[in-house]
């Protein structure tokens, strides 16, 4: 489940039209969120709260240790528009499942974002400041996030710990999203890492001149029912002389396309010879299904995982079911209503090795709620290897 | 001073010793770039033994050891061990930072593990060492500074520069850690495995067989008498080391098996090698002159079975003849002399031999008669002793106590300007002695009479005479026993001064004794050969057992046994002559 501040700043990135998606860092998030699921390990209860638009608190505590709790405070020069309230949230929000690729927009035009008033801009950009302090671990962290332009984001991250050497590390990363192409920059003082990304998204894209393209063309241009988009990643370590580079495509179906919508990704490590591929799917309107391979061309090692993502609704009327199954599009997004009793998310996934890891996530009254365990069935003496529980209310 | 280093590679079962360095090996937090545990795969000692100079010993005793040395060791052991490591650079720096401000690359930090495999040798060591030994609490071996000079680390990446440099930087300063802090850990649970029995209850595979091995030990399988560094300190599966007994299990077994047969009557009677037996503990000076004996054996044990044997005398003597001496008894020990010479009587029975004269059992020692059958009995008996004596390693003089040691030392103790009484003493020493032995010894010692007449050498003493003659002159039947063992004894004293000390047997000889024939066998009492310290140590031992028994003797005024004294005195008291 999403950590209520990581809600808040979504909601804030949306607020300002900032599509975290269309970077190549997010390039395999469907498999991760349904393979790479997070289970919660001992009691872990926060308390947040959005207590006006511009501000947010959180408070944690948990039983990792003797006791481990934090405090965060954030504020965001944008009023936010979120229903934050537990009772009231939408958990598509808050859970993270199957990623529907929307089409690719425009970005917004510089001009857009201009306000004067008496002659004179006072339109400031949108900038968030966060903070969480780790309180028995002496652990900060800071985060800035400032909307420099609609195409460019700057991201500046600090964590201070006395366990890092140079007692602390902080990353710059400067996002550029131009719609049919992105990049990152990145720079990281701790060993003096550099680093860029890049994504490129094939097809066609609406053109910046919306009279570009006559429609006398031969074909209709149907909009696209699939994206293929390829990116690249590298890095350089000038402190320990290390680096990194891999590539990755992905294809994904979009929401006009007719059936269930499916993504497909492979990347690829060239200098550690790692190939992964996975493919999920949305099968029916609560199913989603996903399944990764990977493996290593110079050690020969090789990795199967499967998951699956099941959506319980506490009542389902037939007719609604009927229609989704008749269209299946709206199956994309399954209606859940507030109020609703424990409605929630299974998710499973298996590996080669049969470690299963199981969570539920759902609201319970007012509460978000989260149970999640990790089995290992080849240890018949040991299976359970993490127990945890984590509740969430916010206000 | 010199170390002995028993070094043998191949014998030395290094197996603990890799399993514990694995151990120790993946106890501390490993560097990530380490995804695997390390394994020891092979640990070979190599054929060069380290050298050690002393520099200091601090503290020293039987049970604790404390020294400084000086250790150099540039040998070809090595030891090769097994692991997997992780390729990716990147893999490894972010697996150690925190999510929160990482680049979060998308692929470019997935794990490669490569199978790694190194082998260090070339080791050269030297430093100064802290050794301290004690039996409760082990070994502990502590290094005072860094002993590593040099090392050589080959692995599967040799054919990489960097990865082969940073691996003999990285291995290099793990191994100055190990030997600074891990190695003296594994050194002392090992030292602890070895030495304290408690410490082996822990180990599962050992606790059984030690536990039994310990309390019984009789009742374990016959095994050799162990020396305990034999085994490697490496080698801690042996369970006997634990049996630092003083006797060997095989002859406390046989011991065992020679009490069971008292009472079942059962004849066979199991030989004891590396022993003493009580009865040769008097002649076994004249064992070792005539060579036929075991001199390498009654020499080296010549001190521990007079302290044997005249502990056991004085024990006995006393304990029996003064209620009110509290004597440290040791009731063993007496019980053991009574065992060993009722062995010894067995086992000169035990000896049969096919080309000899059948002996006579019972033998007549009065004055009137007897002469003849003592001739003849003697001529039999000596035959039959000395080819006993040159067939069997053991001198065939079952009978000899610690009066006739004690008359021995006596003797020689007239040489050296003893005391006038000690001939009185020893007289009647002997006599209790004999009073003694032959209520112990029951109808043994009349098997074994037969073999002291032989020793009636020409050259008796008066000392010797005058206890004869009275246990003549008191001839009773109950006392012929005693008569056969004061006699024998007499015998066997008188046969020890006739060569060394020719004047004295001249001047004290009896007429009864002079009918007898010399011996051949008095070569057997040339007591040139012994150490001169254990002779010393016997007449001191007999001096201050006959000073002993004269202190009781004049507390306790009415006795038998200054009545026998009396009686021996009828003639004129045998003048001790010193010169």
């Amino acid at each position: 489940m999403r950590d209520f501040m990581d809600f808040v700043q979504n909601a804030f990135c949306e607020q300002s039209h900032w599509n975290p998606n269309n970077f190549y860092g997010t390039l395999t998030a469907t498999a991760k969120a349904l393979l790479d699921f997070d289970t919660p390990k001992g009691l872990r209860l926060s308390a947040s709260s959005l207590s006006s638009r511009n501000f947010a608190t959180s408070y944690s505590l948990s039983n990792a240790g003797i006791v481990d709790g934090s405090l965060s405070f954030l504020y965001s020069s944008l009023p936010l528009q979120a229903e934050s309230r537990s009772s009231a949230i939408n958990l598509q929000d808050v859970i993270e499942g199957y990623r529907h690729l929307q089409d690719l927009r425009k970005p917004d035009e510089p001009w857009w974002w201009e306000v004067w008033h008496g002659g004179k801009r006072v339109d400031r950009k949108a900038a968030l400041l966060y903070g969480r302090l780790y309180l028995p671990r002496s652990t900060l962290e800071a985060l800035y996030l400032r909307r420099i332009s609609p195409t460019r984001q700057l991201r500046i991250s600090y964590v201070s710990d006395s366990s890092l050497p140079q007692g602390g590390n902080v990353l710059a990363l400067l996002q550029t999203d131009a719609g049919r192409y992105s990049t990152e920059y990145l720079y990281s003082t701790d060993s003096a890492l550099f680093g860029v990304r890049g994504l490129y998204n094939f097809g066609a894209f609406p053109s910046s001149d919306s009279s570009s393209k006559p429609a006398t063309l031969p074909y209709e241009v149907r909009s696209p029912h699939g994206r293929f988009s390829a990116g690249a990643e590298l890095y350089y370590g000038a402190l320990n002389a290390s680096g990194g580079l891999s590539t990755g495509i992905r294809f994904s179906t979009l929401p006009a396309h007719t059936g269930f919508p499916y993504t497909m990704t492979l990347t690829l490590n060239p200098l550690m010879g790692n190939l992964s591929s996975t493919y999920a799917v949305k099968a029916g309107g609560d199913v989603a299904l996903c399944s990764r391979f990977d493996f290593n061309v110079y050690s020969y090692e090789s990795e199967l995982q499967i998951g699956c993502e099941i959506w319980r609704l506490k009542r389902a009327p037939p007719a609604k079911i009927l229609q989704g199954l008749r269209t299946g599009k709206d199956a994309n997004e399954p209606d859940v209503r507030p109020g609703e009793d424990v409605t929630g998310v299974l998710k499973a996934r298996v590996d080669q090795n049969w470690n299963v890891g199981v969570l539920w996530e759902g609201r319970i009254k007012e509460l978000l709620f989260s149970i999640g365990a990790g089995f290992d069935l080849r240890k018949r003496e040991q299976i359970f290897r993490a127990v945890g529980l984590e509740i969430q209310y916010s206000s | 001073m010199a170390f002995n280093f028993n070094w043998s590679p191949l014998i030395a079962d290094t197996s603990r010793a890799r399993d514990m360095l694995t151990t120790a090996l993946n106890k501390s937090p490993k560097p990530p770039i380490i995804v695997d545990d390390i394994i020891v795969n092979e640990l070979n000692l190599g054929s060069v033994p380290p050298e050690l100079e002393i520099l200091e010993i601090g503290d020293l005793a039987e049970d604790r050891f404390r020294g400084i040395f000086r250790m150099s060791y540039s040998g070809d052991a090595f030891l090769t061990l097994k692991t997997r490591v992780q390729a990716n650079p990147l893999n490894t720096y972010l697996s150690t930072r925190p999510s929160f401000a990482s680049p979060q690359p998308l692929a470019a930090s997935s794990s490669l593990t490569i199978p790694l495999q190194i082998t260090l040798s070339d080791i050269r060591l030297s430093g100064f060492v802290v050794l301290v030994f004690s039996r409760q609490k082990g070994i502990t071996l502590v290094f005072r500074n860094d002993p590593l000079e040099s090392l050589k680390v080959s692995s599967t990446f040799d054919s990489i520069p960097f990865v082969r440099d940073y691996l003999q930087k990285e291995i290099e300063g793990q191994l100055r850690v190990l030997f600074m802090e891990d190695l003296p850990a594994i050194i002392h649970r090992l030292s602890l495995r070895l030495f304290v029995p408690e410490y082996q209850g822990s180990d599962e595979t050992l606790s059984m067989e030690n536990s039994t091995a310990r309390v019984d030990p009789l009742s374990s399988s016959a095994s050799d008498p162990v020396d305990p560094f034999q085994n490697s300190p490496f080698n801690s599966d042996s369970s006997s080391t634990e049996t630092y007994a003083s006797f060997s299990q095989k002859n406390l077994l046989r011991l065992a098996t020679l009490t069971e047969s008292q009472r079942t009557l059962s004849l066979f009677t199991p030989s004891m090698k590396e022993t003493v037996f009580r009865a040769w503990a008097g002649s076994s000076e004249r064992a070792e002159n005539n060579g036929f004996g075991t001199p390498q054996l009654v020499g080296s044990t010549f001190s521990r079975a007079h302290s044997y044997t005249a502990s056991t005398a004085s024990a006995q003597t006393l304990s029996q003849s003064y209620d009110g001496v509290s004597i440290p008894s040791r009731p063993s020990l007496t019980s053991l002399s009574t065992m060993h010479s009722g062995l010894g009587s067995n086992y000169s029975r035990s000896r049969g031999h096919p080309g000899r004269k059948r002996k006579h059992r019972v033998v007549n020692l009065r004055r009137s008669g007897t002469s003849s059958a003592d001739v003849s009995d003697t001529a039999s008996v000596s035959t039959e002793a000395s080819s006993n004596a040159a067939s069997t390693s053991a001198p065939s003089w079952p009978l000899s106590d610690p009066a006739a040691v004690i008359v021995e030392k006596a003797e020689r103790e007239g040489e050296l300007q003893t005391p006038p009484q000690s001939p009185r003493k020893g007289v009647k020493f002997r006599s209790s002695e004999a009073e003694n032995a032959s209520e112990e010894r029951g109808r043994d010692i009349q098997r074994q009479t037969p073999s002291t007449p032989k020793k009636n050498a020409a050259g008796t003493r008066d000392v010797d005479a005058t206890p004869v003659a009275t246990a003549r002159g008191t001839s009773a039947p109950p006392l012929d026993e005693r008569n056969f063992v004061s006699s024998a004894r007499n015998a066997l004293t008188s046969s020890s001064p006739s060569k060394s000390r020719p004047r004295l047997s001249e001047k004290q000889r009896p007429s009864w004794l002079t009918s007898r024939p010399p011996m051949s066998s008095t070569e057997f009492i040339q007591s040139s050969s012994g150490g001169i310290l254990e002779q010393a140590w016997m007449m001191k031992m007999a001096t201050e057992i006959a000073r002993k028994v004269q202190e009781e003797k004049e507390q306790n005024g009415r006795n038998m046994w200054t009545r026998r004294e009396a009686e021996a005195c009828e003639g004129p008291p045998p003048a001790y002559t010193s010169s």
